[in-house]
C-alpha cells in the first residue's frame, strides 16, 4: 500500500479504515501498524521531563509504507538541546525497528534548528559526534546525568511507602538491594526476618530508575543513597528526602515550560492542526485554560 | 506603588530589557530564531488579552517601555539586563548602550547594569571599566552560553572568568546576574548547568550571584548550591510568568525557593519584554500556595515576605533607599508624566489629611 499519514493519536475513535478487518493479519495495515509503531513510540522519553514523546504530543506524523515506517516529531522549541533532540530522535528509530515487520526507520525532526542535521545523521546511522564533529562530550555523559536525576526523584516516593509502612529511618537507610522484591502489587521488604509489604508502584519505580542509571546492579548494593550517590546516615534523611522532592519539582516546572512553548508553537490543537492531542485520552480541550493546564501537565506531585 | 490590602509594596522590577530584533538588525538565522523563541515564551505565559503582535514585539522603543514599567505604577523602579548577542544582532540585541538611552532619561527610576564575556581578554577587562566609568554600573549581566566563534559557552568557576570578577570586585561592581536557564544555541553541552556558581560564589565572598530563572532547569542543582552560599540569590524571571496558566508549578517553585533560600534571597524580575509587569506584578501578588504546599513547605506568600521579594531584596543589594525614593517619585519627571503623585503621597495626595 502506498504510504499514510494521520495523527499517531487518533485511532480510538471507532474509524478504523474498512479495508484493515478484512484483513487482520497484516499488521503494517493502517490503524494497526500505526497503533504498534505508536506504542513503540511510546517508550520513549523526553530525557528532561522523563515522560513519553507521544504523551507530550511531540509527534506528528507516522507514515507507513509496507516495511518502512517515516515518523516525523516536533519539540517545543527549535532550542531545544540538540543532544535532547538526538537522544530522541535515536530512540524512536530503535524502537520502531524493534517490531519485526519493520525493516527500516525513518526519523525526521521537524521545525528545529538542527533538523536537518539530525534527521540526516540519524537515518545515515552516523553517531551524534559525527554529526557534530564541533561538539564536546557524547550523549553517553548527557543520558548518563538525565538517569542520575530521575534515579534522585523517584526516590522519594519509594522511602515515603517504606516509612508509611513503619519502616524506620535508621532501617531504610541500611536496606540492601536484595532487601527488597516485587511481587505483582506488591514490594517485600526483609528487615532480618521481618518482612514488611507496600505497594509495588514507587519501588518498582525506582528500582527501574536506579538499575538505568547503574548505582544499583548487585544484590549487595545500598538501595538508597544522596543524589551525590553515597549512602545515606539515618539523621540526614530528611534532608535527602527534601532534594528528592525538588528535583521533582525541578522536572515539573520544566515541563510547564516546555508544554507552554508546544502549545505557543501549535496552539492547543497539536503540530498538525487536527485537534487530536494527548487530551483526547481524558475529554477534549474545551478552550478553559485552567482544565488544560491541570490535565497537560498531570504528573506524579500533580 | 502597588498596593495589597492597605499595605504599600514598593516594587523593583528585577530584570527588563530594551531589544531591538527588527528584521534590519538580524545579521544571523540564530536572531530570528532567538526573537521567535522568546515570542513564544511571550504568548505561552501570556493572557491572551496581554499579547502582543510579533512586531511590536521585535521593538517596542524606550517610550512605550516607559509606559507598561511606570505607567500604572505597578513597578516603581527597574533594573537592565543586558543581553549582546552580537554574533546574531548587527547592533547587539539589548546592549548596556542602548538601555542606557532609556536609563539616562530618568536616572532616579533605573539601575543600569553592565556586562562581560571573558573571552574578549584584555579587551573586555578594557571595556569593563570603560562601562564603570561611564555607567557606574552597580552590576553586570552574563550569558555563559553564548557562542563566539568556536567557542560553544564558558563557565563562571574559570581562570579566564575569575579574572573578570576579580576586576568587579576591584571596581565595586557587585551584582554578578548570570543568565542560567533557557539558551542560546546550546549544543551537547550542558549550558543549563550552574554548578559553575558554586566555586564562583566560594571564591568571591564579596560578590553577589543572582541566577537568573533561578536555574530552571537546574532548580534542584540551583537551590542546593543556594542553600550552602549565603551570596547566591534567585531571579524569578520565567518563574513569575508561571502565575499566568500554571499557579501550582509557581507555588512549589516558591516553596522550595523560600524553604532552600529563605525570603530575603529571592528576587520578582518580569523579563520585560518577555512580561509585562502592569499585569504580571498583580498577579504574582495574588498568587497564592494551596493548603498541600502550605504544610509542605511550612511558608506563606504572606505581605511581609512579597515586600521583600518585590523589592526590599533588590533594594537591599543595589543600595536602594526605598523612603528616600518614594520621596523623590513625588513629584519625579516619571510621576509628572503620568500623574502618579497619589501613589507616592505626593501633593494631590497625603499633603494635609
Amino acid at each position: 500500500m502506498s504510504g499514510s499519514s494521520a495523527d499517531p493519536t487518533s485511532g480510538r475513535g471507532g474509524d478504523a479504515s474498512d479495508d484493515l478487518a478484512g484483513d487482520p493479519v497484516d499488521p503494517a495495515d493502517d490503524e494497526r501498524g500505526r497503533s504498534a509503531v505508536r506504542d513503540r513510540l511510546d517508550r520513549v522519553e523526553d530525557p528532561e521531563l522523563a515522560r513519553s514523546i507521544v504523551e507530550l504530543d511531540y509527534v506528528d506524523a507516522i507514515d507507513i509504507d509496507g516495511d518502512r515506517v517515516e515518523v516525523r516529531f516536533t519539540l517545543p522549541t527549535a532550542w531545544c538541546s540538540p543532544a535532547f533532540a538526538w537522544m530522541m530522535a535515536t530512540d524512536a528509530r530503535d524502537e520502531v525497528e524493534g517490531l519485526d515487520w519493520v525493516d527500516e526507520a525513518r526519523i525526521e525532526l521537524c521545525d528545529h534548528m538542527h533538523g536537518e542535521e539530525i534527521t540526516t545523521g540519524v537515518n545515515a546511522r552516523d553517531t551524534f559526534g559525527e554529526t557534530f564533529p564541533d561538539a564536546d562530550g557524547g550523549v553517553a555523559e548527557v543520558r548518563a546525568a538525565i538517569a542520575d536525576k530521575a534515579r534522585v526523584s523517584t526516590q522519594r516516593d519509594a522511602i515515603r511507602a517504606l516509612l508509611d509502612a513503619g519502616v524506620d529511618p535508621q532501617q531504610v537507610v541500611s536496606l540492601d538491594r536484595a532487601d527488597v522484591a516485587v511481587a505483582g502489587d506488591e514490594a517485600h521488604v526483609d528487615l532480618g526476618g521481618l518482612s514488611v509489604v507496600v505497594d509495588a508502584e514507587p519501588v518498582a519505580d525506582y528500582l527501574d530508575r536506579v538499575e538505568t542509571s547503574g548505582h544499583v546492579t548487585a544484590g549487595d548494593d545500598t538501595l538508597f543513597l544522596t543524589p551525590e550517590g553515597d549512602s545515606i546516615p539515618a539523621e540526614r534523611l530528611d534532608v535527602v528526602q527534601k532534594r528528592s522532592r525538588l528535583a521533582s519539582v525541578n522536572m515539573g516546572g520544566q515541563g510547564a515550560v516546555c508544554d507552554a512553548l508546544h502549545r505557543a508553537r501549535h496552539g492547543p490543537d497539536g503540530p498538525d492542526g487536527s485537534g487530536v492531542s494527548y487530551l483526547g485520552e481524558s475529554g477534549e480541550y474545551d478552550g478553559d485554560v485552567d482544565e488544560f493546564t491541570s490535565t497537560w501537565t498531570l504528573d506524579a506531585d500533580d | 506603588m502597588y498596593e495589597m490590602d492597605g499595605e504599600e509594596i514598593f516594587v523593583i522590577d528585577g530584570h527588563v530589557h530594551l531589544w531591538d530584533a527588527r528584521q534590519e538588525n538580524i545579521i544571523h538565522e540564530g536572531g530570528e530564531q532567538f526573537l521567535q523563541c522568546f515570542y513564544d515564551y511571550h504568548t505561552g505565559f501570556t493572557p491572551e488579552e496581554e499579547q502582543w503582535d510579533i512586531d511590536t514585539y521585535r521593538h517596542y522603543g524606550a517610550d512605550r517601555m516607559t509606559e507598561d514599567l511606570f505607567g500604572n505604577a505597578t513597578a516603581d523602579m527597574a533594573i537592565f539586563q543586558p543581553t549582546y548577542l552580537d554574533d546574531f544582532y548587527d547592533e547587539g540585541f539589548n546592549t548596556t548602550e542602548q538601555n542606557a538611552e532609556l536609563a539616562e532619561e530618568y536616572p532616579e527610576r533605573f539601575v543600569l547594569n553592565g556586562s562581560f564575556d571573558p573571552r574578549d581578554g584584555e579587551e573586555g577587562l578594557r571595556y569593563l571599566e570603560h562601562l564603570k566609568e561611564e555607567y557606574d554600573i552597580p552590576g553586570v549581566k552574563l550569558y555563559t552560553a553564548e557562542w563566539r566563534d568556536d567557542s560553544k559557552g564558558w563557565r563562571l568557576d574559570s581562570d579566564d572568568a575569575f579574572e573578570f570578577l576579580e576586576k568587579c570586585a576591584d571596581l565595586g561592581i557587585e551584582n554578578i546576574n548570570a543568565h542560567k536557564g533557557p539558551t542560546i544555541r546550546p549544543l551537547n553541552r550542558d549550558a543549563f548547568d550552574v554548578k559553575d556558581i558554586d566555586d564562583a560564589a566560594s571564591s568571591f565572598p564579596e560578590l553577589n550571584f543572582i541566577v537568573n530563572h533561578v536555574g530552571l532547569p537546574r532548580l534542584d542543582d540551583f537551590c542546593w548550591i543556594a542553600a550552602q552560599e549565603p551570596n547566591v540569590y534567585g531571579g524569578l524571571a520565567v518563574a513569575s510568568a508561571m502565575t499566568t496558566n500554571r499557579p501550582r508549578k509557581f507555588g512549589e517553585i516558591m516553596g522550595e525557593l523560600l524553604y532552600w533560600l529563605g525570603e530575603d534571597r529571592v528576587l520578582f524580575g518580569s523579563d520585560y519584554a518577555l512580561w509585562n509587569p502592569d499585569w504580571l506584578v498583580d498577579q504574582v501578588m495574588n498568587a497564592e500556595l494551596t493548603d498541600e504546599q502550605r504544610d509542605e513547605y511550612g511558608v506563606e506568600l504572606d505581605v511581609e515576605t512579597m515586600k521583600k521579594v518585590m523589592g526590599e531584596n533588590a533594594a537591599e543589594l543595589y543600595d536602594i533607599d526605598i523612603e528616600a525614593k518614594k520621596r523623590q517619585f513625588r513629584d519625579d519627571d516619571i510621576t509628572e508624566r503620568f500623574d502618579l503623585g497619589t501613589h507616592y503621597g505626593g501633593d494631590a495626595g497625603a499633603a494635609a489629611d
